[in-house]
């Protein structure tokens, strides 16, 4: 009996160090949720695309039969996978050997299907020795490639807009530079510091940015901060914020569905044509997806997939000014009345109160009723309802952190009080407002969406998400993808930034340093 | 520390630069927007949210011709009057719908300078002279004249941009309503007197739920108001001497008369009274019984007071019965055998006698002594200024309803027209004094009004309207639902809330045919939608080669094909009654060549 217990605790305790030790491995995380989520997508393909046509009597189209197929078969893979990784890992060797490390290549060709997660899982396996720095060129290739995919959809398409090509050149050379980075990553920036080398290579990365490359940029800035960095004994800070933000793998992915919403916003300009996404074409009223027209069409015979292309940059202009300009005014009026004290104090923080007892969606209706709908308006209507929320957020910042030794330090050294307030307590008070922000975008997004789908945000044509949203709710019952694909859409960014937000604030924590 | 933040910063702002960059498009699209010359003219559309969709379709036309159109979309009607009011537009949503069946109604209102929904200015001295030339004729000779008017009107001078003749969709529950009771009118409201359950024993039982989306009830005085929010009340409230057939004929059935007679000349009308349709009047929120009967004084004072500017403080019908010159009753036999109907040819007593229930033997001034069945009648005589055949459609019209002259009398007596105050005068048919519990109408309709709030108004049978005949109404309770919006109002006909549904979006048409349970009638109605165009005050419309411009630019087909063939071609207001065989012609070159005949006269 005794020894039976014995044996019961010992295999309790094995496997919670089977647990830790694949919690671990980056390998093992992202190739789980790889093919937990591939099968799940596979499983949902067969039930609805296979399954219920045949039981409707439906013929099965080909095109939604090869998709289904590969993503069954790329599920198998990923599963062998994910056991081997497991009974190497948790086996004697204790880690994954390198005949399954090249089994990440047949995981590669999984991006052309759309399926990043395996990507990722066969580009985290394939290297043994990752750094920060090879993750970031992974992610950087990763996004290139999904705007370049997305854009090809434009090929079934009638007719493509004359900078078609020029746009696609622009990321298929940028994707080939991000394969060079990679191999350069490899091969200079294992170091404390990244080989002199490499700095070529962090200026491309650095360009990225006018792709909307969020990931390179940041690679390209990293190298640069490493190098030039003094002292090699102490890391750089916020590289290590950045470093911490890539442990949390959902946090990652969050940031991957921002960076492409933003990436895929500017390529939009130059691989999608704007007249299919606002001019009427009533021979393609409300028809059915299809390659030409991926998420059908909507009742003016405008492509819903064009609209939601465009609709990404509408929507994210919208939140992230309108999460800006709260934060600016909000910050300000929180920092003095934080600062100050007293009478200033109760005077700032009751006026803001009496602006945060108005429901937010509410006082833009009014601010858009009285006003008139306009983009600049509904900007104006967001940023006014979100002004105290900042505003409370920096005011308990900077109340904690004026009482410090250092603003103390700062005063009797005679720095004047503006000095103090922005050298010292605004910088020193800006982790939870970026963090709020972060969470803020997500939410205004939703607002505008919620605003535009009531008929009071942007006019009715342009393509926002709320307003191709509201064209497919008359639609909901005959013709639902009109509605569907413009719902998820909205669903995932504010996802995305709320994954992000949440990472951003783990890395942020001291606590966690 | 501050190095993490400033990254953090940095990320942020990357963001938003990139993002901002992206907002230019640094490409144009397939070029399929015509672009003259860079110098692009503005439109300034403007409209209500109801018009969402027609806007949106006129706005990608016209950008597609070249221009630039500035949506200006305001929330309701009302709000639109307001914003058209400060002259601040170009082109403005507008629909007309000839609820009298008759072209004069038509254009009259439309197209004369004087006309009460003429916003654009349209002060042509033809025009004026064409529509009146027209009043004048009978319907064999007037569609020449009307042809004429457009060809004038819309062809050569584009006084305004014709889109769209709506139709009337009704669906209506069928394992509810018995379908063959009923009606599809083309230009009169819907008559509920008709109308039965599937099982008849639920008539006397069961309430019939109808919707409409104005809540806001105008006047119950048939006169004060003439706009969607009472049509349909007003209709079925208050009797009128003559009625219309689904189609558009004037006829005395189901009407308070028994017979019509046009004297020759086209300017005296005749019209001989029922003695079978009382007043009814509400106590305690149902329905009283009067046993006064609706006759010829009653008449006579409704239609005199419909005539005289100045009866009430908020006349909106007079310019449909400005044309009676005189209302009387007639006591002498022999004037009705000394005049001829003008269409017979034979004395209008003939024509008055048919199929009465007995030969009339004497005519009375005084109500309480009428007995058809002994040969007491009343009849009464109305005379135009001039020839005016299309008086009787205005007739017909719910303005010309009959009240009670005593019950009206005692409630606009108590304060002086001239300065009417709506604060605290209540005048007769006050909707706001119903709604608070002072229900003084006396109702001569199938139906009487029993109680109003803000989320429905109630109706109750007359009993003493028509009994015994085929006129009398069936169910007994009706109840008209305020749902604000069109898709609201289908989805609760669907779920049981609503029985008939009378206007349908016709995007939900054929969700409705597909379910078996619905039957939806898709019928002819004189309602049409178009654009004003502002030509006052030195706008740029003002210019003819501009309007033409417009006019080419659109497509009449796109919005058929948007409102899945459930409207129809327009090419005026007057288009629905009389085909003048105009069709209207889309046509990109010519629109782009009278813009740059405009563009090189500026």
């Amino acid at each position: 009996m005794a020894k039976n217990a014995q044996t019961k605790n010992e295999s309790l305790y094995l496997k919670k160090v089977n647990k830790r030790k694949l919690g671990g491995s980056l390998e093992f995380t992202t190739s789980r949720l790889a093919f937990q989520v591939t099968g799940v997508l596979a499983l949902l393909l067969v039930l609805w695309q296979v399954l219920l046509p045949l039981v409707k009597g439906e013929e099965i189209s080909t095109v939604i039969g090869i998709i289904t197929a590969i993503y069954g078969l790329e599920f198998l893979v990923q599963f062998i996978i994910v056991k081997k990784i497991e009974k190497e890992i948790t086996g004697t060797a204790g880690e994954i050997s390198n005949i399954t490390r090249k089994m990440g290549i047949l995981l590669l060709p999984s991006v052309v299907t759309g399926n990043f997660l395996v990507f990722i899982a066969g580009a985290m396996l394939l290297k043994k020795e990752k750094n920060l720095e090879y993750q970031l060129a992974v992610y950087s290739l990763l996004v290139n490639i999904f705007v370049i995919l997305i854009s090809l959809f434009n090929l079934f398409k009638d007719t493509i807009v004359y900078t078609f090509w020029t746009g696609i050149g622009f990321y298929a050379l940028y994707a080939v530079l991000n394969l060079v980075v990679i191999a350069a990553v490899s091969k200079y920036t294992f170091g404390k510091k990244p080989d002199k080398k490499f700095l070529p290579f962090a200026v491309i990365c650095l360009l990225g940015i006018a792709l909307g490359n969020v990931f390179s940029f940041m690679l390209g800035l990293i190298a640069l901060g490493k190098y030039f960095n003094k002292n090699e004994e102490v890391s750089v800070e916020w590289i290590d914020v950045i470093k911490r933000l890539f442990r949390n793998y959902t946090a990652v992915i969050g940031m991957f569905f921002v960076v492409l919403f933003i990436s895929i916003s500017i390529g939009s300009n130059l691989t999608f044509d704007y007249d299919i996404a606002i001019s009427n074409n009533f021979a393609a009223r409300l028809a059915k997806p299809s390659l030409m027209y991926p998420f059908g069409c909507d009742d003016y015979g405008r492509c819903v997939f064009t609209r939601i292309i465009f609709g990404a940059s509408i929507s994210l202009i919208i939140g992230i000014i309108s999460t800006i300009v709260p934060i600016i005014i909000g910050g300000l009026l929180g920092a003095m009345a934080g600062f100050y004290g007293g009478r200033k104090d109760n005077v700032i923080m009751r006026v803001l109160d009496v602006l945060h007892a108005v429901p937010s969606i509410l006082l833009a209706i009014a601010i858009i009723a009285a006003f008139g709908v306009s983009t600049i308006n509904l900007i104006l209507a967001l940023s006014v309802s979100m002004i105290p929320s900042y505003a409370r957020t920096v005011r308990a910042q900077v109340m904690g952190i004026s009482n410090q030794e250092f603003v103390e330090a700062a005063k009797a050294c005679g720095a004047k009080n503006g000095t103090i307030i922005f050298k010292h307590i605004i910088p020193n008070s800006l982790a939870p407002v970026i963090v709020q922000a972060t969470m803020g975008i997500g939410s205004a997004v939703l607002s505008t969406s919620s605003l535009s789908y009531l008929g009071i945000g942007v006019e009715a044509h342009v393509p926002e998400w709320g307003n191709v949203l509201k064209a497919g709710s008359t639609f909901l019952e005959t013709n639902p993808y009109i509605a569907i694909f413009p719902g998820i859409a909205i669903i995932i960014i504010v996802l995305a930034f709320n994954f992000f937000g949440d990472g951003l604030r783990d890395a942020l924590d001291p606590k966690l340093k | 520390m501050r190095k993490k933040k400033i990254i953090a910063v940095l990320l942020v702002l990357t963001m938003v630069l990139s993002l901002a960059a992206c907002n230019k498009r640094t490409a144009g699209g397939t070029g399929s927007s015509g672009e003259s010359g860079g110098n692009k003219e503005t439109i300034r559309l403007l409209g209500y949210s109801y018009y969402e969709s027609t806007m949106n379709i006129l706005r990608d036309q016209l950008s597609k011709a070249g221009f630039e159109v500035e949506i200006n979309m305001q929330p309701d009607y009302a709000s639109m009057v307001t914003a058209r009011d400060t002259g601040e537009w170009d082109l403005a949503m507008s629909g007309w719908t000839t609820v009298t069946g008759n072209p004069d109604y038509a254009v009259r209102d439309v197209y004369a300078s004087y006309g009460q929904y003429n916003p654009g200015g349209i002060n042509d001295p033809k025009i004026d002279e064409l529509i009146d030339k027209a009043s004048a004729e009978t319907p064999a000779e007037y569609g020449a004249t009307y042809k004429e008017l457009e060809d004038y009107a819309i062809t050569e001078n584009v006084y305004s941009i014709p889109l769209y003749a709506n139709r009337g969709i009704r669906a209506i529950n069928n394992t509810v309503v018995d379908e063959s009771t009923v009606h599809n009118p083309q230009s009169r409201s819907a008559f509920w007197e008709q109308y039965s359950y599937v099982d008849p024993s639920q008539n006397d039982t069961r309430t019939l739920m109808l919707t409409q989306t104005m809540g806001d009830l105008t006047s119950l005085d048939p006169i004060q108001a003439n706009d969607g929010s009472i049509n349909q009340l007003s209709a079925n409230l208050n009797v009128r001497i003559v009625n219309m057939t689904d189609d558009d004929q004037i006829v005395p059935d189901g009407s308070l008369s028994r017979n019509i007679s046009i004297g020759e000349g086209n300017n005296v009308f005749y019209f001989i009274l029922r003695d079978d349709v009382f007043f009814s009047k509400v106590e305690n929120k149902h329905v009283v019984a009067t046993d006064v009967r609706v006759g010829a004084e009653d008449v006579e004072f409704s239609l005199k007071r419909a005539a005289d500017e100045k009866s009430v403080a908020n006349h909106k019908t007079y310019n449909l019965h400005n044309h009676m010159s005189d209302v009387s009753i007639v006591t002498d036999i022999e004037e009705l055998k000394g005049i001829n109907d003008s269409d017979t040819g034979k004395p209008v007593f003939d024509t008055l006698s048919k199929e009465l229930p007995s030969e009339i033997k004497t005519l009375t001034a005084n109500k309480n002594e009428v007995d058809n069945a002994n040969g007491v009648y009343q009849v009464v005589k109305i005379s135009t200024e001039n020839a005016f055949p299309q008086v009787l459609y205005y007739l017909a019209h719910q303005s010309a309803g009959i009240l009670n002259k005593e019950a009206v009398t005692e409630m606009n007596s108590k304060f002086d027209v001239a300065s009417y105050d709506p604060t605290k005068d209540i005048c007769y048919g006050d909707p706001a004094a119903i709604k608070s519990g002072n229900n003084h109408l006396w109702m001569s309709g199938p139906y009487a009004l029993v109680s109003y709030d803000d989320y429905q108004v109630t109706f109750e049978k007359n009993p003493g309207y028509m009994a015994g005949t085929e006129n009398e109404a069936r169910i007994k309770n009706i109840a008209i639902k305020f749902i604000k919006d069109t898709t609201s109002a289908t989805s609760d006909f669907r779920a049981g809330g609503v029985d008939i549904l009378d206007s349908v979006d016709t995007n939900d048409v054929a969700t409705l045919q597909e379910d078996s349970n619905y039957t939806v009638y898709v019928y002819i109605r004189h309602a049409t939608t178009y654009c004003d165009i502002n030509m006052t005050n030195g706008n740029k419309f003002e210019n003819l080669d501009l309007r033409k411009a417009v006019f080419y630019a659109i497509n009449q087909d796109e919005f058929v094909a948007y409102n899945n063939d459930l409207v129809g071609p327009l090419y005026s207001s007057a288009s629905t009654l009389i085909d003048t065989g105009n069709v209207h012609e889309f046509s990109l070159e010519k629109s782009a060549e009278h813009l740059a005949a405009y563009q090189k006269s500026k």
